[in-house]
């Protein structure tokens, strides 16, 4: 059950064809380049990955390509989050026979929970499987329900399988809060910023990060984590400050944007499946042009 | 103009004695702080109640702390207001007071539009004529932010703006503010608002107003000065402190900063109307929390150490 989770790690998006359905073959390609670029573990399918936008067995059968992809090479989670919350447990059973190394999720969707709602569905999903949990905290996308110190200290000691937590508040007080009540119950308890803002997360003690911007600069993102975890603090700014560029980019539109950009570096996967729009062809010039000024172009990995 | 490095400034309480100014309390105050090595003094600041100070007051302040400090350490006159011109008539007077750099909030009220903002701004920094920082504190003003498109546009059209004091502990803006503003203005100066300053210090602030300094001063000066050697390892106790401090006075209020004071000998009074005064058993378990914090047992009592 020991799993610590720390780098930069891949969530990646879902290639589809044409027509929105899965596109299996581009998603295991995908899949292998974050592994063969640095990634230290994988997780899939994140909101940027349209998570809500698939059918059930859809899910299913892409966890299942994406763990075959992987191949044991880093550690992969799924994320089991569904509206229905009757879906999670499914896909977290799912996740552990197909042979996940973990899953990951986020508080309950759309009603207003009180702790002690939030408290009992991890401990219930969290029991329901033999596998390490992470949880993943996002107040600004659900109207403010999210974790506190004092919910995560209790769910650790209850949950002998809560490994980490995916934190993507972006605030100082929020992030640190959650560490500092985290630490003292689970010294190699793996606090993970929501994108890759490591400067921050790493001086506060944090672990890593997910990635918003590791199909399009996986070298940055590697180079970015090392210089941290080395106390290069300058190089890490220099950095960070060119990631940040990125993320406003991608953050318009996001993840249509992102696969836009991907179109850029030879890694087309698809448009994006509606309600989210599909990247523009004049979007798309406007990313090239971006990434091509910020040296991206030249830098970076090109196709497969 | 020339570069304000703004550094650790203490954001200092206004002593009050039957609801007025106690000078006498504010001169060993500024002393005080100057002895407890701050690098600058922040007068009257909203933990100085500046917003409950008329006008008049504030000019007399600014006098009394530059002739007090003596130039021993610099003054930063908050010269926030609602309205535009009565913030331009406070900036005046703190310039002629002779402080050493300004800084306002958004307007007080009425939530402007950006290109508002940016008139405001800029007015108060003309007619200051000194360094001059702009205060983002969101969550205090209806959610009004200093975008960085209007930090860029400030860089552009105002030759006296200096830099943002961020209070949103907000990764995502704190980073896309300084990166931008530092490719248009390298000498741009990101200051953190709070007493998180692992976290502001990484992303590459280089100095802290801070309001918890008022009563630990010692704990702050040295989580500051670890924080800029970037020794994160070494100042993370202090700051798992620092954020329990940050946390129990934003929950106490001013109220509360001015009874741990009392409680370390140093008499501010309290608070002037409206802001609350605390019950006795409020300031007792306010006590209690405090005395639970390992990183305050050094901290100086009384006015000298």
């Amino acid at each position: 059950m020991s799993l610590v989770l720390k780098g930069v790690m891949q969530s990646p998006v879902t290639p589809l064809h044409e027509d929105f359905s899965p596109d299996f073959e581009n998603f295991e390609k995908l899949i292998d380049f974050h592994v063969r670029t640095g990634a230290t573990a994988i997780s899939w399918p994140h909101h940027k990955a349209e998570s809500h936008n698939f059918t059930m067995p859809q899910r299913r059968a892409l966890a299942e390509v994406a763990i075959k992809a992987v191949n044991k090479r880093v550690p992969i989670s799924i994320h089991v989050s569904a509206l229905a919350v009757e879906d999670s447990f499914d896909l977290a059973k799912h996740a552990q026979q197909a042979g996940a190394d973990a899953i990951i999720a986020i508080t309950p969707y759309f009603w207003k929970y009180s702790a002690e709602s939030i408290y009992n569905y991890f401990v219930n999903l969290g029991t329901s499987v033999d596998l390490p949990l992470i949880v993943y905290n996002s107040p600004s996308y659900l109207d403010g329900v999210e974790f506190t110190g004092e919910l995560t200290a209790r769910l650790l000691e209850r949950l002998p399988n809560l490994i980490g937590m995916k934190e993507a508040s972006f605030n100082s007080e929020k992030f640190f809060e959650i560490l500092k009540a985290a630490k003292p119950i689970r010294p190699d308890f793996s606090m993970i910023a929501g994108v890759e803002y490591l400067l921050p997360s790493i001086s506060l003690g944090g672990a890593g990060s997910y990635s918003s911007a590791g199909a399009i600069c996986p070298n940055l993102c590697v180079q970015l984590y090392e210089a941290c975890i080395h106390n290069e603090w300058d190089k890490a700014r220099a950095l960070q400050y060119k990631l940040a560029q990125l993320w406003l980019l991608f953050r318009d539109q996001y993840p249509s944007s992102l696969k836009g950009g991907m179109v850029i570096m030879g890694r087309p996967v698809g448009p994006t499946s509606a309600p989210l729009p599909t990247a523009s062809p004049e979007r798309i010039k406007f990313i090239e042009k971006n990434l091509i000024e910020l040296g991206i172009v030249d830098t970076e990995p090109h196709g497969w | 103009m020339k570069t304000f490095n703004f550094g650790l400034v203490h954001s200092l309480v206004t002593p009050f004695k039957d609801g007025k100014i106690d000078y006498d309390t504010l001169g060993h105050l500024i002393e005080f702080h100057i002895q407890q090595q701050a690098d600058g003094l922040a007068i009257p600041s909203h933990t100085g109640e500046s917003v409950s100070i008329t006008g008049i007051e504030r000019k007399e302040i600014f006098k009394f702390a530059v002739k007090t400090a003596n130039g021993r350490v610099p003054i930063i006159a908050n010269v926030s207001e609602a309205g535009t011109d009565l913030a331009c008539d406070l900036a005046r007077s703190a310039m002629a007071a002779g402080a050493s750099a300004l800084y306002a909030c958004v307007p007080y009220y009425w939530t402007p539009p950006e290109s508002m903002l940016l008139e405001h701004f800029t007015k108060i920094g003309q007619a200051g004529q000194l360094p001059f920082f702009v205060y983002n504190s969101p969550e205090e003003m209806s959610g009004v932010k200093v975008s960085s498109k209007l930090t860029l546009n400030l860089i552009k059209d105002l030759p006296e703006f200096a830099g943002i004091i961020d209070l949103s502990l907000d990764w995502q803006y704190m980073i896309e503010v300084i990166s931008e503003a530092k490719r248009m203005q390298p000498n741009f100066q990101l200051i953190s608002g709070t007493e998180y300053m692992i976290s502001a210090r990484a992303i590459g602030a280089t100095g802290l107003l801070s309001s918890v300094s008022n009563v630990a001063p010692q704990m702050i000066r040295h989580l500051y000065d670890l924080c800029l050697k970037e020794n994160y390892q070494v100042a993370y106790e202090l700051q798992v402190d620092a954020a329990f401090l940050y946390r129990l006075f934003n929950q106490y209020g001013i109220s509360g900063l001015k009874a741990i004071s009392q409680s370390l000998g140093r008499d501010v009074g309290n608070p002037r109307m409206p802001l609350d005064q605390l019950q006795a058993d409020q300031i007792e378990t306010l006590k209690q929390e405090w005395r639970s914090c390992l990183s305050i047992k050094n901290e100086p009592h009384a006015w000298s150490t």
